[in-house]
């Protein structure tokens, strides 16, 4: 019995890694150029890392079916993405594996801080230049001279996003005296919150009233509920990463009929699955500040997106990527080689103001600093109308006028 | 208004443990009877909440839907109890077995997780009801609809498995298969028979448990690692194996989770629970409920 | 079971196959892989230290994984320490961890210890997060990469988790082949007749966690700087380092040191291929592919695959060998005369235990006299091996004092009595299943004895002294019932005991067995031990004991020569009844 068992299990695992071994990746034509995506396609991320290669596969096919790369001439871009799963270790096994199979020109990712610090750590090894949206400031930190960010880093983004809200609250006559910081202790939503709690609140004259933040999952949301009706801050600073727990928070906001402004720091509170959850009446009037989000004059690209992906509009990831893969087309132009070294020194020295690369990024210009940080990055603020996320400050850039909270 | 707030504090603890109650008495009953340490069983909540998605997009009300998870997931759970854990339990020696069931317990939560990823995509789903944001107000004291329908219908699953185990034949031949498999089967019992029986039974009330989880909490293929630690702190401090002390123990993580805010910094909360449970477990080494081990 | 030189010969050979992995391949990745398949084949190992050879199952090992981690990078990131010293202070760190998980966690038994040690990495997981370690970098040292290991070349990596790996071998195989690595499984096998034996099962442990937290340590470091470069809470505090562990090793086999290193060399590779292949075409499935091979695999071989293997060579090497030999009685020699003598060797004095709802002894007081044979008699429920459970330690006494040898010993662990001199067997014999009988017998005799070989000259002494020296090699399962009884009896001897408790040594014997077993008694008490023997058989017991006490209901009921017991009318009325007495006209011996 057990022995006939035994038998079964080794020839289907003989199968399996048979079937495995001919799943072989189509070869690509020679002068192809390759640029690799790793984010997480499976495991818990998996939603962040499927919106990301929307974006890059957008903004491939838009470049092949436009001739491709003329410096190289017309060479055609190959996105060779790798899954970096659930952990880190997967992660910087998928960056070490697609760096290494084959020649790589540039890569994208990998989405969650910890696994782009540890991605782009090979990346820098094998000397191929990096593009990422985290926004980490310890990732341009380190003297890399291959990782480029093209986010406003955590602390910056702090700064400039307290100084968007209390300005847009003075012009709607509600200014910010005391404010409420909410959140999870991930890593992008702590590196926002410590400059606010430490001296930017403190500088602008604003009382920090309520300070909760926890480990997630969150168990329950009534104690910040409890605690945000009793103060009623004039603006609460909202970080929850992991979607159960912004859900229950969301959900004991309104259970509480509290009545503050939500100022969310980061994208992850302008997803579809926000509206499919909470329906439209709920999200109105939340704003979030993100690394990029579709601006005025991007409406095409919008457009090719949603009718493409069948998502109901394009968010800061696929937009980020979408971005990133035209930035690196930018800069294979310029070094009019594939070669990732020649493509970095490019990218070093490349000062782009219009194109697709430009204008998915605010303000609309592309220029590193010597850390890799992009020069004069500025986040944006985007808010729910209508069950739809409309960017609505800065002004220049908006797609709607923003609604300051009632 | 300190008496109004700490009975906020108990009465929301009490709520939130109520389906980790229902949650952790479904794997009590499997370790109980089969000495099974089941790491899947949080993906079969996963899949009991999705269960109940669908039927609430077919127009059925969620709390019904919790409800009618039972009989496919019964069966479901007979099933995987005959093709897989049968093989490697038997109705024998348990203890000399435990090994190999956790690693296929852990194998079938990575086909279970992935599968569901692939199949129904990662991205997070939600019963929107009316009763997850409204709240019954008793004095000064808010209670969450949601969650006080969910933490009824706990009580009362939880009731009618306790009532099944101790009035009825089969009920009574479960527990003698527990007690004593040998024993049992010398009194005619089919030892095997009975864990499928609980072994079913605990996937239908932790796919119940997760049918009621989805009418205030969103539902994605990951959603198990919020839930599973605290499943299995639940059951080890209600003593391994008592459905009576995993229910309280549920409840207990519930009270310390909200009571721990009194004490500890937001962030430490769960530490607050893993240090209750370390010491119950120094204390009392078999658990609440638990039957202290014959020593010879 | 192979021979010393071949073990380390095997472990030697797997070292130079590891180096030639290590020089021939060229790809970065496959480097990578190699790395991951050392280091997760080093914590397997660490883990089989104390869940698998001490069969103490523990779902927290990570962190000591974890603390190795951040103490290293913490002490490079603040005080730019290198790692190679960092290392031995985290390894310092973890042992002072493993000291305090273990003093109160090895209360715990079974699942529950397992259970429990969840939760240290979890609350460590959460501190970590608390105290804004989320995500730490290891700043690149470019000055002087190879001082803080920081390697370009990827063989480097591969070298040093090698050297992990092998530093983990030899210290599995040395405790393996010590007295520790046989006590290990000896309370893995029978905690209570380890502990009988003179095992301070306690202590066993603690020296298996403290020497499996080290490695542990190390592992974690290493990992960091060759495979993450950054450490969070999650990747080293997490869930998925123990499932990771638990998947090498129990995939491989516990209990051997092959076994990690099988599971890992099969499971890292597949679930690596799966990742470059099917898993970047269509992510997911290389999750639910490598579930369904785990599940497989343990369908297959629920022990792993070390023991599958293992057994099936046993089964055709057993095919062949010669079929099983009748027994062999011992040889009698003419047994000296001996006499007991009026030194009181156990005084036991107003002993009460009490259980719920149950007096199992009351008031209970008698002397033991060196070389003599007392044997404690009494019906269903009397409370003598309760009476047994109380003189050796596995139970404490409510009231009441027990003096062995001038000495009060009350409240002493059982491990501690036996290394005083007070052995003891089981009414229903306690094995060590998975030891060879002469192992079996070898766990007694290393309470007086530290090195190995002189521990199984001791026991196979014992051996040919019970008549059992050819069955030296054969396993308890193999044994029968009179065999068992001899071996465990052998065991016991081997602890140089100054008195034996014998809990119904002929139960279950044949007439002839019980001959036998009555001889070896005597033997034993002509060799100048002292007997306290409980038995049913009443004529066994005339025959055998210099003097009675009877139980009856906890209590004390007569006590003295067995002619005169016998004779007591309270005792007939109460224990023997009135056919008995009727019988007793005529003495039995």
């Amino acid at each position: 019995m057990s022995l006939r068992i035994g038998r079964l299990a080794v020839t289907v695992l003989l199968i399996l890694v048979a079937a495995a071994a001919l799943v072989v990746p189509p070869a690509p034509a020679a002068e192809d150029v390759k640029i690799a995506l790793v984010a997480p396609l499976s495991g818990r991320w998996a939603r962040q890392g499927q919106l990301k290669k929307m974006g890059a596969d957008m903004a491939i096919e838009e470049i092949n079916s436009q001739g491709g790369i003329k410096a190289l001439g017309g060479a055609k871009i190959v996105l060779r993405e790798a899954d970096a799963g659930d952990s880190v270790e997967k992660a910087v096994s998928a960056a070490q594996r697609v760096l290494t199979r084959e020649k790589i020109s540039a890569g994208i990712g990998s989405w969650l801080s910890s696994f782009t610090l540890g991605v782009t750590e090979v990346a820098e090894r094998l000397q191929v230049p990096w593009l990422t949206l985290s926004y980490a400031d310890s990732i341009t930190e380190r003297g890399f001279k291959y990782t480029f960010q093209t986010s406003p880093v955590s602390s910056v983004q702090a700064e400039q996003a307290l100084e968007l809200v209390t300005e847009l609250a003075k012009k709607n006559n509600r200014p910010i005296k005391k404010a409420a910081i909410v959140g999870d202790n991930t890593a992008a939503t702590v590196f926002f919150f410590k400059p606010l709690r430490e001296k930017l609140l403190a500088a602008k004259g604003i009382e920090l009233v309520v300070d909760e933040v926890w480990t997630p999952p969150l168990a329950d949301a009534t104690a910040i509920a409890q605690k945000l009706r009793a103060t009623q801050p004039d603006i609460v600073f909202y970080g929850a990463t992991n979607f159960p727990d912004s859900i229950q928070v969301l959900q004991k906001v309104k259970e509480f009929s509290v009545k503050a402004p939500i100022q969310g720091v980061g994208a992850w509170l302008v997803t579809p699955e926000y509206v499919k959850t909470l329906g439209k009446e709920m999200l109105d009037s939340i704003q979030t500040v993100v690394a990029t989000h579709p601006m005025k004059g991007q409406e095409e690209i919008v457009k090719r997106f949603t009718q493409r992906t069948g998502e109901p509009f394009m968010t800061q990831d696929p937009l980020c990527t979408y971005g990133h893969v035209w930035l690196i087309k930018e800069a294979i132009e310029q070094a009019k080689s594939a070669d990732p070294k020649a493509i970095r020194d490019a990218l070093a020295k490349i000062d782009v103001t219009s194109g697709p690369a430009a204008t998915s990024f605010y303000p609309n210009r592309i220029k590193f600093d010597e850390r890799g940080r992009r020069v004069g990055a500025t986040p944006l603020i985007v808010q729910w109308q209508g069950g739809e996320p409309f960017t609505v400050v800065p002004t220049a850039v908006a797609t709607r006028p923003v609604a300051w909270h009632k | 208004m300190v008496v109004a707030e700490l009975a906020q504090y108990v009465a929301t603890g009490l709520l939130v443990g109520g389906v980790y109650a229902l949650m952790s008495i479904g794997l009590a009953l499997i370790f109980g009877v089969m000495r099974v340490v089941n790491f899947a069983q949080g993906d079969f909540m996963m899949l009991g909440m999705y269960l109940t998605y669908f039927y609430a997009l077919a127009g059925v009300d969620p709390l019904l839907g919790a409800l009618l998870t039972i009989p496919p997931f019964f069966v479901l759970g007979w099933i995987v109890h005959r093709g897989l854990l049968a093989r490697v339990t038997g109705g024998g020696d348990p203890q000399r077995q435990m090994d190999a069931q956790l690693i296929l317990t852990l194998g079938l939560s990575l086909v279970i997780t992935n599968a569901t990823t692939m199949i129904l995509t990662p991205t997070p789903r939600g019963i929107r009801t009316a009763y997850a944001t409204q709240a019954f107000t008793v004095g000064p004291i808010l209670l969450n609809e949601a969650r006080s329908y969910a933490f009824a219908m706990a009580l009362v699953l939880a009731a009618a498995l306790w009532l099944f185990l101790t009035r009825t034949d089969a009920g009574r031949a479960l527990r003698a298969a527990a007690d004593d498999p040998e024993a049992a089967s010398y009194q005619g019992i089919d030892v095997r028979a009975m864990h499928g029986l609980a072994f079913g039974a605990g996937i239908a009330l932790v796919a119940a448990a997760g049918g009621l989880l989805a009418t205030y909490y969103p539902i994605e293929p990951s959603v198990a690692v919020n839930f599973i630690v605290l499943m299995f702190v639940a059951v080890v401090l209600g003593g391994l194996g008592s459905i009576p002390g995993a229910f309280v123990g549920g409840l207990v993580i519930g009270l310390v989770q909200s009571l721990t805010l009194l004490a500890l910094p937001f962030q430490l909360q769960n530490t607050g629970v893993f240090i209750v449970f370390l010491l119950v477990l120094y204390l009392r080494p078999q658990g609440l409920f638990g039957r202290r081990a014959r020593t010879v | 079971m192979p021979s010393h030189a071949r073990s380390w010969l095997a472990i030697a050979a797997v070292v130079a196959f590891g180096l030639v992995l290590a020089l021939v391949l060229q790809e970065r990745y496959h480097h990578r892989v190699l790395t991951l398949v050392f280091l997760w084949a080093a914590m397997g190992l660490a883990w089989n230290i104390i869940s698998g050879y001490a069969g103490q199952i523990s779902f927290g090992h990570q962190v000591f994984f974890g603390i190795g981690a951040y103490v290293t990078v913490l002490l490079v990131v603040k005080l730019a320490l290198t790692p190679w010293i960092g290392m031995g202070i985290a390894v310092a760190v973890a042992v002072l961890a493993a000291l305090l998980i273990g003093l109160p966690t090895f209360r715990l038994a079974g699942i529950y210890f397992g259970l429990a040690t969840l939760a240290y990495p979890l609350i460590f997981r959460i501190v970590m997060d608390w105290l804004g370690y989320q995500e730490v970098a290891i700043p690149m040292m470019r000055e002087r990469p190879a001082w803080f290991m920081q390697f370009s070349e990827p063989r480097s990596f591969d070298l040093l988790a090698l050297g992990v790996l092998a530093a983990t071998l030899v210290l599995s195989r040395a405790i393996e082949t010590s007295r520790l690595g046989y006590r290990l499984r000896a309370v893995k096998e029978n905690e209570q007749a380890a502990e009988a034996m003179g095992v301070d099962a306690f202590r066993a442990k603690m020296a298996a966690y403290v020497l499996s937290a080290a490695p542990a340590a190390v592992v974690g470091a290493v990992y960091i700087h060759a495979i993450l470069f950054i450490v969070t809470p999650d990747a080293v505090f997490g869930l998925l380092v123990i499932s990771q562990t638990l998947v090498v090793s129990l995939v491989g086999g516990i209990g051997t040191l092959w076994g990690p290193l099988i599971g890992a060399a099969i499971m890292v590779p597949v679930s690596e291929v799966l990742d470059s292949t099917v898993g970047d075409r269509l992510p997911g499935i290389q999750g639910v592919v490598y579930g369904a091979a785990l599940m497989l695999i343990m369908l297959g071989a629920p022990e792993g695959l070390y023991w599958r293997v293992r057994q099936a060579v046993r089964a055709r090497a057993e095919r062949r060998a010669a079929p099983a030999r009748a027994v062999t009685l011992p040889p009698m020699d003419t047994t000296p005369a001996s006499a007991p003598t009026s030194t009181v060797l156990l005084e036991v004095r107003d002993v009460w235990k009490a259980f719920i709802g149950l007096q199992a002894l009351s008031e209970v007081s008698f002397d033991v006299r060196e070389r003599e044979i007392l044997g404690v008699i009494g019906p269903n429920g009397a409370g003598k091996t309760t009476l047994f459970n109380v003189l050796n330690g596995f139970l404490l006494p409510d009231r009441g004092t027990i003096r062995f040898r001038g000495e009060t010993v009350t409240g002493l662990r059982p491990s501690g009595l036996c290394r005083r001199g007070l052995g003891r067997t089981f009414q229903v014999v306690r094995t060590f299943p998975r030891l060879s009988v002469l192992e079996n017998v070898m766990v007694g005799a290393f309470v007086g004895e530290r090195a190995v070989g002189r521990a199984r000259a001791i026991a196979g002494d014992a051996l040919s002294r019970v008549g059992l020296g050819d069955r030296a090699d054969a396993f308890p399962g193999g044994l029968t019932t009179l065999e068992l009884r001899l071996m465990e009896l052998a065991r016991c001897l081997a602890t140089a005991p100054r008195l034996v408790l014998l809990d119904e040594p002929l139960a279950g014997l044949s007439t002839d067995g019980v001959d036998v077993m009555i001889a070896m008694i005597r033997r034993v008490r002509a060799g100048g031990v002292t007997v306290v023997i409980i038995e049913h058989t009443m004529q066994a017991l005339l025959r055998l004991a210099d003097r009675l006490l009877v139980l009856d209901q906890g209590r004390r009921l007569a006590e003295g020569a067995p002619a005169e017991v016998t004779r007591n009318p309270v005792v007939v009325e109460a224990y023997l009844g009135k056919r008995w007495l009727a019988r007793m006209g005529t003495p039995a011996c």
